[in-house]
């Protein structure tokens, strides 16, 4: 299966799972900025994990389908039309040949995820797909998609794509009545990020830490994949030790210089020498993915086990989602 | 033989997150410190526990990062998968034999200093009131350590530079430092593996990458490295990037 970019949004990558094993040698992890959305769209086609997907950041966008193609998108940053018919999200939708398909911008959110049968067939550099733009390696020639991009599906099926593939095909668009959705996930639209305490948030002025647990912060303009500057109260220092460098990872939240909130994301840093006064629980980074400048987020706190147990509790969803499908189409 | 715990007990471990656990030796940086973190993280990565997925050894943390998925389904001692993951580390042997680490030669890093290529070394020598060609002298005669990697990738934190080049860094970063630029902020000395935007005082070039998606090893340097700079000039650099 082939489809051509005819218009990137603003920001296009290729993105997996992330690329985790360079770590070491200062390679960020890379990776879809709302991983679960990422996940769900390859789930719904009966993809394996591994799949890398297009990340769109908003719409504003369209492909051109060269062949037959089966599909599916989720996320919140587009809703995608054949001409005016809508598309579902969070399920396979086969397009026939030649069909135009745009994004068309939603104000819900920033990111949308397209993952198409086998999932689309780069090369891997360093253990993965993701597109990492600084150093220029992954997805397409290390850059964000362009105008002209073709972009061909990967040949190794899954016995469930060809299910799929077979149940959809004909002439005309069609996808089936059934959905995979992110609020069976137990993930509801909200602007309340859950977080834990960070290794140095007593280094922090109680009364600070209450305002960041009460105060509303809002994303500024230098925000990107690298991660997010969030205007609010400003964070004061009781403890002004140098912090040496030390592990940073996504959804570390680092206080500057100058007291602001700094959220990290799917392209930080390895290491960092901010000192981190909260850390975001896995399974609310996906709400993170999908904001977007001006937006306001609050904070609540959770503790460790908490959050670990709405991790595993996510992941045994995620397993059991995908092995409904394979039930009842293999 | 003992264990972790009992060899370091004054190691502090703390959650990164749910999928990662940090083990602190320490605050400061130090050969010493340098030599344990690399040691655990050789020890971890030897004996690796069910689910570990990397290590991001630093200056005096080893983190160390799993799924969660498959520590939780494991059978490593503890309720919540940081305590099993630090029981199961804290647990591991120290061998009593530790391998005797020989020293390797450093790393050469070939450099061309001055001119385009170090547009900050005239203004360093004056700064410290030296001639450039000491400057030079003094940069590439010490042996550095490669204390870590962070900042971007194959970015090795040196330590063991002369402390008499140390400067501030520019008021005004650069929009654009080329890869391989070798600079100096404060007491620190680097390399820039790639082109990025930046702050150090720009000495000289190397043309080696010190970042190549395409080698086995990346990064040209890796923690514990040495590492000592090459005077060359502008003729063999391009001589370098020729070959």
């Amino acid at each position: 299966m082939q489809l051509t970019i005819i218009k990137p949004s603003v920001l296009s990558t290729i993105q997996d799972m992330g690329r985790w094993a360079y770590l070491s040698q200062a390679v960020p992890v890379s990776g879809p900025m709302d991983s679960l959305s990422a996940r769900l769209a390859n789930i719904a086609l009966g993809n394996t994990e591994e799949a890398p997907v297009i990340e769109f950041t908003y719409g504003a966008a369209g492909f051109k389908v060269d062949t037959p193609a089966v599909i599916a998108y989720a996320g919140e940053g587009a809703i995608l039309k054949f001409g005016n018919q809508l598309l579902p999200a969070n399920r396979p939708i086969f397009i026939p040949v030649d069909s135009i398909i745009s994004l068309q911008n939603s104000s819900r959110g920033s990111r949308t995820y397209l993952a198409i049968v086998g999932g689309f067939d780069v090369p891997t550099v360093l253990n993965s797909y993701s597109t990492y733009l600084p150093a220029q390696i992954g997805g397409v020639n290390g850059r964000a998609l362009q105008t002209g991009d073709v972009l061909t599906s990967k040949e190794n099926l899954t016995a469930l794509n060809k299910v799929l593939i077979n149940s959809l095909s004909g002439e005309h668009i069609a996808y089936p009545n059934w959905s995979v959705s992110k609020s069976a996930m137990g993930l509801q639209n909200t602007n309340v990020i859950r977080v834990m305490a960070g290794p140095e948030t007593s280094w922090f002025d109680s009364s600070s830490v209450d305002r960041m647990l009460t105060s509303g912060f809002i994303l500024s303009q230098q925000s990107n994949r690298m991660g997010y500057r969030l205007k609010g109260p400003v964070i004061e220092r009781i403890n002004t030790s140098e912090l040496l460098s030390t592990a940073v990872t996504m959804g570390t939240i680092q206080v500057s210089g100058n007291g602001e909130l700094i959220l990290l994301m799917a392209d930080c840093q390895t290491t960092g020498g901010y000192p981190r006064i909260a850390q975001v629980a896995s399974v609310d980074l996906p709400l993170c993915g999908q904001l977007k400048p001006g937006d306001q987020i609050f904070f609540k706190q959770i503790s460790q086990a908490e959050a670990e147990m709405l991790y595993i509790e996510r992941e045994q969803n995620l397993q059991k989602l995908a092995a409904t499908l394979h039930a009842r189409f293999l | 033989m003992q264990t972790l715990r009992e060899y370091f007990p004054q190691l502090i471990v703390y959650p990164l997150n749910e999928k990662a656990i940090t083990l602190q030796f320490g605050n400061t940086i130090s050969a010493n410190l340098l030599t344990q973190v690399t040691t655990v993280n050789q020890l971890i990565l030897e004996n690796p526990f069910p689910g570990l997925v990397t290590t991001v050894p630093a200056y005096s943390t080893l983190t160390v990062y799993y799924n969660p998925l498959k520590v939780y389904q494991s059978d490593l001692d503890g309720l919540y998968c940081f305590q099993k993951v630090s029981n199961c580390i804290l647990s591991l042997n120290i061998p009593n034999s530790q391998k005797k680490i020989t020293a390797q030669p450093p790393v050469i890093i070939p450099v061309c200093y001055g001119g385009e290529f170090g547009p900050d070394l005239e203004e360093v020598a004056a700064m410290h009131k030296l001639s450039v060609e000491a400057v030079i002298d003094i940069h590439s005669t010490a042996i550095y350590t490669v204390y870590m990697l962070g900042f971007v990738p194959g970015f090795a934190y040196l330590g063991g530079m002369d402390k008499t080049l140390a400067s501030p860094r520019k008021a005004t970063p650069r929009a654009s430092v080329p890869a391989g630029s070798v600079g100096i902020a404060g007491e620190q000395t680097g390399v820039y593996p790639l082109q990025t935007p930046g702050g150090w005082q720009i000495i000289g070039r190397t043309p080696l990458s010190m970042f190549d998606a395409t080698r086995t090893q990346p990064s040209l340097l890796k923690a514990g490295d040495r590492v000592q700079f090459e005077h060359i000039s502008a003729r063999e650099f391009k001589n370098y990037q020729a070959t």
